[in-house]
């Protein structure tokens, strides 16, 4: 069997079955020994499947409110109702000592009262009668008393998707423009280069806050928006690509034998163009996620009760100095999941493209 | 070059126009005019306000009616606010935004090129790793983060500088600590690692080798030949490095709460002040384009390769 198969495969001057190694293969081999971008690819594997999870993961839904839970800070170890007592019995001291006397009957009644509701109350919550005040809140509630762990989840998935969504659309306008330019070169390629030109040299994202501001914020609008002005560099790198691969001997080949243009570009000349395009494609979602997150900080992305990284962030600055957890965790969650995508993104052209002969 | 450089110079103007007809049909397709309010006015008022303002005229007559003001220099009255037109709240905001942004701009280019220096001279030493590292926190975590963070542990909780405000105001010139690190930090991460990668790169070169065989001193090596070739980069770098600072100055304007073009900006789009909306994206296309204009001239004079006809 052995000596067979050694007969089969070609033998390399050590006489050792030199066996053909695909370029992905190879890519991923050298991607394996980055241990940055090792660390990158599990940490957005599991950015991405807790976003895919949310639904049957045990949290809470994003948009219940508790109104009697607002501002809860976050605890692993106290449920709501204890930190609820705590909160209104340190506010009645604090008011009592300003008033140097001892709390009230008046008050000794208010809180016997709370204890009995935490005790007792209970609410009906997607179907189920749960004890409201035994709920927990890892990450802390927001002026809603909304769970920020849910919502941090949720609008990581919004957010999360919107970066891939969006990174593919436009990816896929610069692919098709790109490689039209690209191949035909002449009259068309000098159009829609000028046109790209000029997109370039335009404040492209004061265009879009005015479009958002007009039209309105939904998310459909939100990535035509986007996806209008981010195209361009595809365009640019898939069209370089295009014309140093158009003068080829395969594509002669196929232009020989009877090929159209659009099955040369699409069948013969694209997929030769496909690392490059993938690695153009990482690099470019933590972008597209920054500039969600830019316009729904702003006020001008999702709207509510929809959230994303970028609107928690946004809505967090007021009241940070009381409220702190409502900013660091929603910012610690975009952090390192952008850190995760931009180191897996380097790690990914430094393994394609070992020499640096594209470096965009 | 004084051929490329009047060249280049009439190329603005197309990009201009491009930008303020595309502005102009995007905010006059937008469903619903600038006096709809939740009160519907007696039909009578709401005729005589869109008369005032030409609203009632075909939108080509709107357009070669506002391109001939803007030729004049005038930007038109604001919708919203009644006392003074467009070009006084401009030119009472921009200068705030100018200094910001050039103030950033200068700690951006002079600290990001010192760090890219001493990274590449000391190579895999702690200094490296600890710059690098700083880059790449830099690069990554978007400024309305670093903001917000900042503003919460400098500003809140050591109470080193003021939370928001402006140099006229009682706190003076700290108000400019935090948001000029916030704006300018993003671009030092940038022109630090574009510094250090292109003088590693050059210190690889032939022409190094041979002026090192020729005896030269370190000092005169690394002034005379490596940084003018490394700078290149840095340069073509400088016009995406405008546009952000001109970008990210709305979201730092708005945190640190500087009366500036960015907060006009952001609250005349959500307010559709059309005309204000207007007047200030042309200014701040007027100042992106001119910036690119001065670093495609500046690469062309770096750069012997460039041949400019």
């Amino acid at each position: 069997m052995i000596k067979e198969k050694s007969a089969v495969l070609p033998v390399n001057e050590f006489n050792q079955p030199d066996k053909g190694v695909s370029l992905t293969l190879d890519a991923w081999r050298r991607l394996k020994k980055n241990h940055m971008a090792m660390a990158g690819l599990v940490l957005v594997i599991f950015f991405i499947l807790i976003s895919v999870l949310a639904p049957v993961l045990p949290i809470y839904s994003y948009t219940e409110q508790v109104i009697d839970h607002q501002y809860l800070p976050p605890s692993l170890t106290k449920n709501a109702g204890q930190l609820y007592y705590e909160r209104t019995l340190g506010q009645m001291n604090a008011l009592a000592e300003k008033e140097k006397r001892d709390l009230n009957q008046e008050e000794l009644a208010a809180l016997e009262q709370i204890k009995y509701r935490i005790a007792n109350e209970t609410a009906v919550i997607n179907g189920k009668e749960v004890k409201v005040h035994e709920r927990r809140y890892l990450f802390g509630t927001d002026y809603l008393g909304r769970d920020m762990l849910a919502r941090v989840i949720y609008g990581g998935q919004i957010s999360i998707a919107i970066g891939f969504v969006g990174t593919i659309t436009s990816v896929l306008i610069g692919i098709v423009l790109g490689a039209i330019a690209g191949y035909l070169g002449g009259k068309v390629d000098y159009i829609i280069m000028r046109i790209v030109d000029v997109i370039y040299g335009l404040p492209y994202m004061m265009l879009v806050i005015i479009f958002m501001a007009i039209f309105g914020r939904n998310i459909i609008n939100l990535f035509v928006a986007l996806a209008v002005v981010s195209w361009l560099t595809v365009a640019r790198v898939v069209r370089g690509q295009i014309m140093s691969l158009k003068n080829s001997e395969f594509v002669e080949a196929a232009r020989s034998s009877g090929a159209s243009t659009t099955r040369i570009i699409f069948r013969h000349l694209l997929p030769n163009t496909l690392g490059v395009i993938i690695v153009f494609s990482t690099l470019r979602i933590p972008t597209f996620i920054m500039l969600e997150a830019f316009l729904s900080f702003l006020g001008l992305g999702i709207s509510a009760p929809l959230a994303s990284w970028g609107s928690l962030v946004g809505h967090a600055v007021d009241g940070m100095n009381l409220y702190p957890w409502r900013l660091f965790f929603p910012a610690a969650a975009m952090t390192l999941f952008l850190f995760g995508m931009n180191f897996l993104g380097d790690g990914l052209r430094d393994a394609f493209d070992p020499q640096g002969k594209n470096k965009f | 070059m004084t051929k490329y450089i009047i060249r280049r110079f009439i190329g603005l103007f197309p990009t201009i126009l491009v930008i303020i007809t595309i502005s102009f049909f995007i905010i006059r397709a937008a469903p619903g005019g600038p006096f709809d309010s939740e009160k519907t006015l007696p039909k009578q008022i709401q005729e005589n306000i869109e008369k005032k303002y030409h609203l009632d005229e075909p939108v080509i007559k709107q357009y070669a009616r506002y391109m001939l003001s803007i030729i004049r220099g005038d930007l038109g009255p604001s919708y919203r606010y009644k006392d003074q037109d467009v070009n006084y709240y401009i030119a009472k905001s921009i200068p705030n935004s100018l200094f910001l942004g050039a103030i950033s701009m200068i700690i951006a280019v002079v600290f990001g090129i010192t760090a890219g220096m001493i990274s590449a001279l000391r190579q895999n030493t702690w200094i490296d790793y600890l710059s690098m590292s700083v880059a790449v926190i830099g690069i990554t975590i978007p400024l309305f983060v670093t903001g917000p963070v900042l503003v919460y542990f400098f500003a809140m909780k050591l109470n080193w500088f003021p939370t928001s405000g402006w140099i006229t105001g009682r706190y003076g010139w700290t108000t400019l600590v935090l948001p000029v690190i916030t704006l300018s930090f993003n671009n030092f991460a940038y022109i630090a690692r574009l510094t250090r990668a292109s003088i590693l790169e050059i210190m690889r070169s032939d022409f190094i080798r041979t002026a090192r065989a020729k005896g030269l001193k370190t000092s005169v090596i690394l002034f005379r030949h490596v940084l003018k070739g490394a700078m290149l980069p840095v340069v073509s770098y400088l016009g995406p490095a405008f546009s952000a600072v001109l970008t990210g100055s709305v979201v730092v304007e708005t945190i640190f709460r500087v009366p500036g073009m960015g907060k006009f900006f952001i609250q005349s789009a959500l307010n559709r002040d059309y005309t204000l909306i207007l007047g200030t994206v042309i200014v701040y296309s007027v100042i992106l384009v001119i910036m690119n204009f001065i670093v495609d001239i500046v690469y062309a004079y770096l750069d012997p390769r460039i041949s400019y006809k």
